[in-house]
């Protein structure tokens, strides 16, 4: 075996060749897509992937086993204006920094080494081949994009649509059988294309988001948590659940800054400053969605931060039953979540910072925080807002 | 047209350029696309005597130290992401001004924070040299490192040297293991 670090190259020798993928503790779409000289693809036949296992007149052919894509490719047969071949893993979900390995090896025993801790990508290009002075070569390349399926894609000049891909030619239609086909496996039915979630876990703390014009449109943040139903409770005997409340502290480039929640009615406003806006306040955890906070992102290059947190109004302050779920969505952008129940969940104390948008250099940078805190008061004094505190209700 | 070299080829620039007294060394690469820390290229200079050496510690050009004692070797800045066509970063050099001690110059670059960042040369795309005419700015040679690297962290790109009366431009395309640091140390600077 010739072991491949990152970023390093290899003849392949023979006409033939199988490349082997398989993401361990992980569930990935892997795809090969069939670049030009512009290192794009020309269209959905420059895709082999589950969905479509042979292209370019069968010189790329995929076949799956359990967590193993195997792509074997005629490399003498592939067409002159193909430039490159890339080889790419979208995780379903989080990260590969969560998954427990990547292998890559080819048939003339080239192993990649994938290195997986601490990364935050969703989708990862592993190898390419591409042809140099006539011949093909191999590299790893073991980069990607935090965004995942629909990063990649759009780098490659694949369009993404929320529509199922294009269902393969009838089987018969390009390739006569013999006269005996084999049994046709049942129709994996069609997977519509999974974008995948960045979840910021103690390990993967921040992300970036980046728009080239700096305007992330209207971003959606909710604070989802699980009542906890005792059982023989009835619903609505008593005032049981947890309320917790979402808010936010925000802070913009000029000095303005303001506190965006329920308590105090200080619900914001999406048209005008703080640009941020707390839609309703659900007090029993019962409405399923939670509760939601909008952000007007196409102000984003005004806004220098905000803390998004939560606090136990009422209730018992025990946040590993609350289950909380903080997700962030912006428009374009892969989802961000952030969970509270992996922290020690023995804190008492009530208030919750889950997660901070800072702005850098124009981007959303966000950073998980799950840090608690008395009230409100402190954890202002941890973050440095500045604000006047005294006591309200609602 | 321009020279385009492979590695361990040479030109003499002094007959490419008839009458050439100034030149600027061009590097570049493409600035990361993928998501990461982005690559950080820097390029440096050791102007060397006849022991292959760095003539004092002021002899490293680099971008901490942009200009050799004499000023005929001058650094023209620090491009931390590889943004933008051409050449990221970019030398002049004074050839008709270049003290007669010194026999080469030697065209480094170097990966910043390659490690921590688990960067090398495999990862960048498009690396060059080229030294350009500064009268006209004609290209007299050039050479693309594409194929001749992958995992090293620290690369000399090319030497221009003297031989005889002429000015020559090699392609060297080495590798060097443990980025700036050593590679200075190899030269014969001493780090503080």
């Amino acid at each position: 075996m010739t072991t491949l670090a990152m970023g390093a190259n290899a003849p392949l020798s023979g006409q033939k060749t199988t490349l082997t993928v398989e993401v361990l503790g992980g569930s990935a779409d892997v795809t090969a897509l069939q670049l030009y000289a512009d290192g794009k693809v020309r269209g959905d036949g420059d895709m082999c992937f589950f969905n479509q296992t042979s292209i370019g007149g069968g010189t790329v052919s995929l076949s799956v086993s359990g967590s193993r894509s195997s792509f074997e490719l005629d490399l003498g047969r592939i067409a002159q204006n193909v430039e490159k071949i890339v080889f790419t893993a979208a995780l379903e979900q989080g990260t590969f920094g969560s998954v427990s390995g990547v292998k890559v090896s080819s048939s003339e025993r080239h192993e990649l080494a994938v290195e997986t801790a601490g990364r935050s990508e969703a989708a990862l290009i592993l190898a390419e081949i591409y042809r140099r002075n006539g011949q093909w070569k191999l590299r790893n390349v073991s980069q990607g994009f935090n965004g995942g399926l629909q990063a990649i894609a759009e780098y490659f000049g694949v369009e993404v649509t929320s529509a199922a891909p294009t269902p393969p030619p009838a089987p018969g239609a390009a390739q006569p059988k013999p006269a005996a086909p084999p049994p046709v496996p049942p129709q994996p039915a069609p997977k519509p294309v999974s974008l995948s979630k960045v979840s910021l876990t103690k390990n993967e703390r921040t992300v970036s988001l980046k728009k080239k014009d700096g305007r992330f449109g209207r971003i959606q943040v909710n604070l989802n948590w699980n009542q906890k139903k005792k059982s023989g409770g009835l619903f609505g005997l008593g005032k049981t659940g947890i309320d917790l409340d979402l808010g936010a502290f925000v802070e913009f480039k000029d000095g303005y800054r303001n506190v965006v929640q329920a308590l105090g009615n200080s619900f914001g406003s999406f048209g005008q400053e703080p640009y941020v806006q707390l839609k309703g306040d659900d007090r029993t955890g019962a409405v399923t969605d939670g509760e939601w906070l909008e952000i007007n992102g196409d102000k984003w290059p005004e806004f220098k931060r905000v803390l998004i947190y939560a606090f136990i109004y009422e209730g018992v302050a025990n946040w590993a039953e609350t289950d909380g779920v903080i997700r962030l969505m912006v428009p374009g952008q892969p989802e961000v979540e952030v969970r509270m129940n992996e922290v020690a969940g023995d804190s008492r104390d009530g208030m919750c910072a889950i997660a901070l948008l800072e702005n850098m250099g124009g981007e959303i940078k966000v950073s998980r925080e799950v840090r608690f805190f008395r009230g409100h008061k402190f954890m202002d004094e941890a973050y440095g807002f500045g604000f006047r505190w005294t006591a309200g209700s609602k | 047209m321009a020279v385009s070299l492979s590695k361990g080829g040479n030109v003499s620039l002094s007959k490419e350029a008839p009458g050439l007294s100034k030149i600027l060394v061009g590097l570049g690469w493409d600035a990361r696309v993928t998501d990461g820390a982005d690559f950080d290229l820097d390029a440096s200079v050791f102007v060397c005597g006849e022991s292959g050496k760095v003539l004092s510690d002021h002899h490293f050009v680099f971008y901490n130290n942009p200009k050799s004692p004499d000023g005929s070797v001058e650094h023209t800045g620090d491009n931390r992401t590889g943004a933008g066509d051409g050449d990221d970063e970019a030398v002049k050099v004074n050839l008709a001004a270049v003290p007669a001690d010194v026999k080469k110059l030697v065209f480094a670059v170097t990966i910043h924070d390659a490690a921590a960042r688990s960067q090398n040369f495999g990862q960048v795309s498009n690396a060059f040299i080229r030294v350009v005419n500064e009268d006209g700015g004609k290209e007299i040679a050039r050479y693309d490192l594409s194929e001749d690297y992958s995992v090293e962290t620290a690369l000399i790109f090319g030497e221009v040297y003297r031989h005889g009366e002429e000015w020559k431009f090699k392609a060297i395309g080495a590798g060097f293991e443990g980025g700036l640091g050593p590679l200075a140390a190899s030269h014969g600077v001493n780090l503080g």
